[in-house]
């Protein structure tokens, strides 16, 4: 009897060793896949062109003669442009949708009034709908305007930028407890005072999040750009790497080596705000 | 305790309501305006919205000037009477192109009083030509032609009301691509949530090295999905792609070029690359769900002596079922609408076999510039995206709006 008992535990801890082995191999084969591909271009990025294409050597991780000729082609192609004119969209962006998204959130997270609802409601809707919608529109707005090939494409990127924003923004606001407000009401602030001075420092972490995922969407952002500035001059990282294909043959060595530049402010936003941005993907998803 | 607004509070509303007016909100009602047009921006007849007719100014002023000329022409050949008439008619032509300069919308009424300018001017030159049929006239023939050109100088209405719509129910194309974008966005979002939720619950329990998984997770989703498409039509290319050459050596494929040349290979393709980059986001948000389950009812199921699948079926499931909603639905949104991926990866090739709904109307819209049934495409997305987020809401209730 008590020699099954022991026999027992010890399948017990067995299983939840297998399980825990099991676990483990899963994550690596997790980071095996996810890491993968990252470092293979990097690998291809220092590779001449003949070992790319070559039979031999295409699959070797290691380059016979490493080159660093790839990079400079691709720097000299301006792919140095691409990347200034993607921190200026994004940050101009993510400026203005700071600006929008604080304001408006506080309205929605501190104050009763008629329509809150559906105005939540509406900027849920802009966030679902197709982006595909307001391309034509846009376009032809631009046009006329004469702002098509320009840095005014950031302002078209509130569209895709602006309600998550509100989104993660309101999320925010609403766990500040309310009591510092009250205190500072009595003392006779308005509303605009209250939020520059008590809510503002307070939400800090919050609006850092929101502004860090406008910013990646930003720096994502394809279609508009890809659409509205056809001129490489106002190309952004997403255009201007996919510009580098040629009509018949793809240099990969090229776009090995691009890929590699274009990854590196991406890499160093997520090392640096990881926190950040998990807390920017989980906030408004999660529902207790 | 909540206060009630100010008038000037709305004040902190106004920059989100013009920026959401200007550049989502009027896009959106334009694209179903120009759903009821024909309309397409590289052809003049129709390069812009008319509801009425239209008249080309600058086009009858020329006529109308040549009609003047060519009478002045034959003047001397005519005697008094007809020369009375070939002045009536020429002060008549100036008078009328006098008043329309470049095109301008212009009332029925208006258009038929040029119409009926024209019939009568044509019939009294005619009259007077025919009183003279022995005299050789030197521009009988020329006036002829201008007064049929004139009938050029109107610009129809190009609103074609559900014309567009018709059109839609019967391509083929259409349906062929909802069923390209159906099955794409059910294949990639099933595969990312089944995949995202065993990540999950390893990562929930797993403790050492989670900040590395976590990092690993996050770097797929942050870079942008055009670099992704470009970096995984490398790893699938026929000659040097180490995926499509592993796929080949192992037996998946037939050869490595049949990765992207063939219509299975291209979707799978497609979808291998939308997993690979989403199901860390969607074991993310999973994960923020499950850390949010009380793990004392694990610990009492526990002593109630239920296994691990119970727990998970009678436990976890029904607790996550609104951040599995949430995360479905905005997941299921975004694979419906998918465009750079495959615009990049693919193109919608081979043989249009990948194209998506927003692949063929972003042909048709800005590649063809036929703004009126592109835009009637993208409506009919928006209508499936629309029936798509309803169900998903009344699933979820008034949770997601819910002011609390």
């Amino acid at each position: 009897m008590s020699i099954q008992k022991t026999d027992g535990r010890a399948t017990m801890r067995r299983r939840k060793m297998l399980a825990r082995g099991f676990a483990g191999l899963i994550i690596l084969l997790f980071l095996f896949v996810s890491v993968f591909p990252f470092i293979w271009v990097t690998a291809t990025s220092v590779k001449p062109s003949p070992e790319i294409f070559g039979a031999r050597t295409a699959f070797r991780l290691i380059a016979e003669n490493p080159t660093l000729e790839h990079y400079k082609v691709v720097l000299e192609k301006g792919l140095l442009r691409s990347v200034l004119n993607s921190f200026i969209v994004s940050i101009v962006t993510t400026l203005y949708v700071i600006f929008v998204a604080t304001l408006s959130a506080y309205l929605v997270s501190r104050f009763r009034f008629k329509g809150k609802t559906f105005l939540m409601a509406m900027i849920l809707a802009v966030s679902m709908f197709p982006q595909m919608i307001i391309v034509g529109p846009i376009y032809n707005m631009f046009y006329s305007l004469g702002i098509l090939n320009s840095y005014w494409v950031s302002l078209a990127y509130s569209s895709i930028t602006l309600p998550t924003a509100v989104w993660i923004m309101v999320a925010h606001f609403k766990s500040i407890p309310l009591s510092l407000e009250e205190a500072a009401r009595i003392d006779g602030a308005g509303a605009l005072r209250t939020l520059t001075h008590i809510i503002f420092p307070l939400a800090a972490p919050g609006v850092f999040t929101t502004a860090i995922m406008t910013f990646i969407a930003s720096w994502n952002e394809y279609l508009l750009t890809f659409t509205l500035n056809t001129d490489a001059n106002y190309h952004t990282v997403p255009v201007g790497i996919t510009a580098l294909r040629t009509q018949f043959t793809i240099l990969w060595g090229q776009i090995a080596a691009a890929t590699v530049i274009v990854i590196i402010p991406t890499l160093a936003i997520v090392l640096l705000f990881q926190k950040q941005i998990i807390s920017g993907i989980t906030s408004g998803a999660v529902k207790e | 305790m909540k206060h009630n607004l100010k008038l000037n509070h709305f004040l902190f509303l106004a920059p989100l309501l013009i920026m959401l007016a200007i550049f989502s909100l009027y896009p959106i009602i334009t694209s179903f305006v120009y759903s009821f047009f024909d309309y397409r921006t590289t052809n003049q007849q129709f390069n812009e919205l008319r509801l009425g007719s239209a008249l080309n100014g600058d086009l009858l002023a020329e006529n109308a000037s040549y009609v003047g000329f060519y009478l002045n022409d034959d003047y001397d050949l005519v005697d008094a009477e007809g020369q009375a008439v070939f002045d009536r008619v020429t002060e008549e032509s100036d008078r009328i192109a006098e008043q329309y300069a470049g095109v301008t919308d212009i009332s029925a009424a208006d258009e038929e009083a040029i119409r009926a300018y024209i019939v009568d001017a044509r019939q009294s030159i005619d009259a007077v030509y025919s009183r003279f049929p022995d005299e050789d006239f030197w521009r009988q023939s020329d006036l002829k032609a201008i007064f049929a050109g004139m009938e050029r100088v109107f610009i129809e209405s190009n609103y074609v009301g559900l014309e567009h719509y018709q059109r839609l129910l019967k391509d083929t194309r259409f349906f062929k691509d909802l069923g390209h974008t159906a099955f794409f966005t059910v294949m990639t979002v099933s595969l990312e949530l089944i995949l995202g939720m065993g990540l999950a619950l390893i990562m929930n329990k797993a403790m050492r090295g989670i900040g590395l998984v976590r990092t690993a997770a996050l770097i797929p989703w942050a870079i942008p999905t055009a670099v992704s498409a470009l970096m995984w039509q490398y790893l699938y290319d026929g000659r040097s792609g180490i995926v499509a050459n592993f796929f080949a050596a192992i037996g998946l494929i037939g050869s490595p070029e049949q990765m992207l040349s063939t219509s299975g290979g291209a979707m799978t393709a497609a979808i291998i690359a939308d997993v690979w980059k989403t199901t860390p986001y969607m074991a993310l948000l999973l994960l923020a769900g499950l850390q949010i389950i009380d793990r004392g009812l694990y610990e009492s199921a526990a002593v109630d002596g239920s296994g691990a699948v119970h727990q998970f079926f009678h436990i976890t499931l029904p607790l996550m079922k609104p951040s599995i909603l949430v995360a479905l639905l905005f997941r299921t949104l975004d694979a419906f609408r998918v465009y750079d991926l495959i615009a990049v990866l693919t193109g919608g090739g081979p043989g249009g076999s990948t194209e998506t709904l927003s692949i063929y109307s972003y042909k048709v819209m800005i590649e063809q510039s036929n703004y009126g049934y592109g835009s009637a495409i993208v409506v009919g997305m928006f209508v499936f995206v629309a029936i798509i987020a309803t169900v998903f809401i009344k699933f979820l209730g008034a949770d997601l709006l819910s002011d609390s």
